[in-house]
């Protein structure tokens, strides 16, 4: 494992102050906004607490990937990277452009190299937020104000063509990999059948709950449905991977 | 519900944000030069100069991404998720359920407030787990992550597996044609044995299903006329 250095482990910790800090301030902001508006107090609560508790599971496979990547980059260094931006798919990618998880011997060049392809790649997003997006997010209100149903439409596409893009790479990507697990994306590196039974639960769970908050009007439910779809479905992910039928 | 002063709210957020987006870029281009400058090291321009490609691929998909969730993020949302990243298997399917469960319009200041707190709160959570994680993996090295990792590729289909039955429920008429066009994408290309990844086929999903939901929009809009005629 390359050498960590104090210095990174500052900048990790920076950072995080960073995060949280400016996460603080905005969610500040929204519920002091939703006060003054009338915004019901147990909306306001239930956005917090299912939100805490949805954003449990999904964070641990990130904390995963630190560890997969501390081998070829140090701990600070991916610390760094999945705390501010990064998306475990993409830093992989992304770290291996220059072969680093194939090199008998990673050098620190090879590490800064690595570093700074990562770096620059992914900046073009809070850049873009930086210059244009208040100039874009005006011309959306404008559209909204002149042409709602317009701008409900391109919501709604967007919404359904995260789902269309995901949903179908994944089931495509599924059915070639079948058992044989490997390749360079993360997501290729999953059992195929395990992936297609993962979403088939998760998609079972959901319509469960969503049917004991509909007849038994379980309304506590609401908040817990999709945690608790996800912990099912990734139980039952982890338990399959140990199946010999999927070795 | 009082009458609210949408424009200041949202000046203020954009305000914040931009100034947090700025403090954030310097820091993160801080952290190769910090590297560097403690390991006595420069990088290997060459081996950037050749990654080229990729990294020009990976700007434009950030502006594709930037263009795209902003009209599903909202204002503090967009800002909050560009910094901390894992957009669409945490942030956005978070503010989602958020917006589900609270039952907001598409579009309200409501929605804009319940996603907003939504994502500050999972960007809070991520940022501790991550804190908490690397003591673990500092102690007992990457053996810890053998016993996990097998799990980890299996995230996004337990996400939207859930996920997607809410937003086919929701977006029915929106998400079938995409859907389909985006499996036929995907079959040929992989019959090609060419595997385009998750981050591009995301923007392509995109694409292709604003393109079929302003189809949708126009036929819609036809009939409206002609019924009114």
């Amino acid at each position: 494992m390359p050498k960590d250095y104090v210095w990174m482990f500052v900048m990790g910790g920076v950072l995080s102050a960073f995060v949280i800090t400016m996460s603080l301030v905005f969610l500040f902001k929204a519920i002091k906004r939703g006060k003054e508006i009338g915004l019901d107090s147990k909306k306001i609560k239930a956005a917090i607490k299912s939100s805490a508790v949805f954003s449990i599971v999904p964070s641990i496979p990130i904390v995963i990937g630190i560890g997969i990547m501390m081998n070829y980059l140090g701990l600070a260094i991916p610390w760094v990277r999945m705390t501010v931006i990064g998306a475990l798919q993409y830093e992989i990618i992304a770290m291996d452009q220059i072969e680093i998880t194939k090199a008998a011997i990673i050098t620190e060049p090879m590490v800064a190299t690595a570093l700074t392809i990562m770096t620059i790649s992914i900046l073009s997003g809070p850049i873009f937020n930086l210059l244009f997006y208040k100039r874009l997010q005006n011309k959306l209100v404008d559209l909204e104000k002149n042409n709602k149903k317009l701008l409900d439409t391109i919501t709604g596409s967007l919404l359904g063509g995260i789902l269309a893009g995901l949903a179908s790479y994944i089931i495509i990507a599924a059915f070639f990999t079948g058992n044989n697990t490997g390749g360079e994306e993360l997501a290729a590196a999953a059992n195929g059948y395990i992936t297609l039974i993962t979403l088939g639960i998760s998609m079972v769970v959901m319509a469960i709950c969503g049917a004991l908050i509909l007849k038994l009007k379980w309304k506590w439910l609401e908040n817990y449905a999709l945690p608790i779809t996800i912990l099912v479905a990734m139980g039952a992910a982890y338990a399959l991977t140990f199946a010999p039928a999927f070795a | 519900m009082k009458k609210s002063n949408t424009l200041s709210f949202t000046d203020n957020l954009h305000r914040s944000g931009r100034i947090f987006t700025a403090v954030c870029l310097v820091l993160m281009c801080l952290v190769p030069v910090i590297y560097c400058l403690s390991a006595g090291v420069t990088p290997m321009w060459g081996s950037i100069g050749m990654a080229f490609s990729f990294i020009l691929t990976y700007v434009a998909i950030g502006l594709i991404e930037a263009v795209s969730y902003a009209p599903i993020l909202g204002v503090g949302g967009q800002y909050l998720s560009f910094l901390t990243g894992n957009i669409s298997n945490l942030r956005l399917p978070c503010a989602i359920n958020a917006q589900n469960i609270a039952k907001t319009k598409q579009g309200s200041e409501e929605q804009e407030i319940i996603s907003t707190i939504a994502i500050a709160v999972s960007g809070i959570v991520t940022t501790i787990i991550i804190g908490i994680g690397i003591i673990p993996l500092a102690i007992w090295g990457a053996d810890i992550v053998e016993v996990l990792k097998p799990v980890s590729p299996y995230v996004i289909p337990a996400i939207f597996g859930g996920l997607g039955l809410v937003l086919i429920a929701r977006y029915l008429k929106l998400t079938a044609i995409p859907f389909a066009i985006m499996l036929v994408i995907a079959l040929i290309t992989f019959l090609l044995g060419k595997d385009l990844g998750q981050a591009t086929m995301l923007s392509l999903g995109m694409g292709v299903s604003l393109i079929s939901g302003f189809i949708t929009y126009k036929i819609d809009r036809k009939k409206t006329e002609k019924a009114a005629k």
